[in-house]
């Protein structure tokens, strides 16, 4: 028994000698959103269009809702939504016709429509050529698409790709929503660490087609080793103070630099600095780059390869979840 | 069977406000001219003579080619905006969507029979044909068998054009294939076999006035070679589908 929506076992894509996608395990809890990470080219459309069934693998499993994709195809794909690389339209219908056509196959009541147009903010332009969109409007008709059928499962493939900052924004925002209000679990593929950090609540590292980390956010971010720099006057001072307060700081350009300190040590490391009568210019948290991280994690990823072989998470996962 | 009536409404949509569509027009079009400048007399076989006179561009070419046409157009609006990882991504089987697209094609070159048929009927009218000397039968024979002959040219169109992505190289194979049927209908070897010119051939037969090539062949020969045929495209177009790696 696992409640997992989607799990994949030795997932493996060949083409032309090359594998895409190689033993893949993928493991994605319910009511999570996933981020699945890893550059361009690293196997993330390839591993999603599996999923879906819109190509087949050349070994490996793939299970979604305790069902084998397989052999259940149809029936798993009733309870998905889907938006894959770049959104599907026809360019010569209005935006209710698009997901007319949809609807029709679906299966869903007429009111759905109206329902994802405002779900995704296109009332206005519903009755408009889709041809006429811009590309973030019709990346939001894509997820209206995904969205009709009210699914459990949403699989969304850079769905920010080419957006303005306000599209992104807006996405995110909506992408959020979705656990909390209709408790759907999402897998959202992206290339960029940033951005996946701001919505997911676990994550999947894939590079040349392997999985080289997959765990909680918040774990990521350990692994990701991110730093506290906190710049002051008086620095050299400063560095006494936080040895006192139990910190071991680094001097690095007038700033002090810290490593994995968690927000109790800070608030009582500058609530000390500011007694100290040290005027505090500015508290931040840098992070090493998707780029940084990757470096790190493929020099680690033998060890690391093996440790997830060794020790099937979802465990620790789940535990994080019901905290 | 309810979900493939799902998908036939679903492409029924997708056609709306398809030009493409108009391009159906041209072909009763000039066949009207064709008909006009006909000199029909007043014998009673008018009619049919003006039947066959219509069909020889109609059947000839632009049958063949609209069916060309419509099975480029059903496969082009999932090649341009991406359609096919979407549908494919619905809780519907591949052989449901490629059968119900092959049932739009088919009901278009339906549709661009009857259309033919009213101009037939409107420039008798106008030719002042004696209305109650129209033989409904044979022509609606004629239509009919017409139509089925269609069905294995666009079983085959369909299956090139959802395999290429251009929606303009299918159509220029087919126009390319349709130009010498004026030759291979005059075969007795290949005419039978050809998809392009079956259209035609069945469409002349004609109580047995045309009887020099592949017109003297007994109707029943001709729909066992297009009910052969289509089966076979049909299945190969499936076959290639339900491996289509999208």
């Amino acid at each position: 028994m696992t409640n997992f929506m989607i799990e994949t076992r030795n997932l493996t894509k060949k083409y032309k000698g090359t594998s895409a996608v190689n033993a893949l395990n993928l493991s994605i809890p319910q009511g999570e959103i996933y981020g699945f990470l890893g550059p361009n080219g690293a196997g993330k459309t390839t591993t999603i269009r599996m999923l879906l069934g819109l190509i087949k693998p050349d070994s490996g499993l793939v299970r979604m809702f305790d069902q084998d994709l397989k052999k259940d195809r149809i029936s798993i794909l009733r309870r998905v939504g889907s938006l894959v690389e770049y959104p599907s339209y026809y360019g010569h219908l209005n935006a209710i016709e698009n997901l007319e056509t949809i609807r029709s196959i679906l299966n869903v009541d007429k009111i759905r429509i109206d329902e994802v147009l405002h779900t995704v903010g296109l009332t206005k332009d519903a009755k408009r050529p889709v041809k006429g969109y811009s590309l973030g409007m019709k990346q939001r008709l894509g997820i209206a698409s995904a969205l009709l059928g009210s699914p459990e499962l949403l699989i969304l493939d850079e769905p920010t790709n080419g957006l303005d900052p306000s599209g992104i924004l807006e996405i995110r925002e909506l992408i959020k929503q979705m656990p909390k209000q209709q408790g759907i679990t999402v897998l959202v593929s992206s290339h960029l660490l940033s951005e996946v950090e701001q919505m997911a609540s676990s994550v999947g590292i894939i590079n040349e087609g392997k999985m080289i980390f997959q765990d909680s956010m918040p774990n990521l971010q350990r692994q990701a080793g991110s730093e506290i720099h906190i710049s002051l006057s008086q620095p050299e001072a400063a560095m006494i103070i936080a040895r006192e307060q139990g910190c071991f700081p680094r001097l690095h350009q007038d700033q002090l630099i810290f490593k994995g300190i968690d927000n109790g040590q800070i608030a009582r490391l500058v609530a000390a600095l500011v007694d100290a009568r040290h005027s505090i210019y500015r508290v931040e948290e840098r992070r090493k780059s998707l780029e940084q991280l990757f470096m790190t994690m493929t020099a680690n990823a033998n060890s690391a390869e093996r440790s997830i072989v060794e020790a099937p998470r979802g465990a620790g996962l789940r535990k994080e979840v019901a905290q | 069977m309810k979900t493939w009536i799902a998908a036939i409404r679903s492409e029924k949509i997708k056609l709306r406000r398809s030009y493409v569509l108009g391009l159906a027009v041209i072909d009763p079009l000039l066949c009207v001219l064709i008909g006009l400048m006909s000199d029909l007399g007043t014998a009673p076989e008018a009619w049919n003579m003006l039947f066959t006179i219509m069909i020889a561009l109609h059947a000839l070419f632009f049958l063949p080619i609209l069916t060309g046409i419509f099975a480029a157009l059903v496969c082009r609006y999932e090649h341009a905006g991406g359609g096919w990882k979407q549908i494919l991504s619905l809780p519907v089987t591949r052989n449901v969507l490629y059968t119900s697209k092959f049932v739009i094609v088919a009901s278009l070159v339906a549709l661009n029979q009857v259309l033919f048929f009213a101009t037939v009927l409107g420039v008798g009218l106008i030719k002042g044909l004696d209305v109650s000397l129209i033989p409904w039968g044979d022509f609606g024979m004629k239509l009919l068998a017409g139509f089925v002959a269609c069905l294995p040219l666009a079983a085959l169109q369909l299956f090139v054009s959802a395999w290429w992505s251009s929606f303009a190289a299918p159509m220029v194979l087919n126009v390319i294939f349709t130009i010498p049927n004026m030759l291979v209908v005059n075969s007795e070897v290949f005419g039978p076999y050809y998809p392009w010119a079956q259209p035609m051939l069945v469409m002349m037969r004609a109580g047995g006035e045309y009887d020099f090539g592949a017109f003297g062949l007994p109707l029943e020969t001709l729909l066992i070679t297009i009910g052969g045929s289509s089966l076979v495209f049909i299945l190969a177009g499936l076959t290639y589908f339900n491996r289509k790696a999208v």
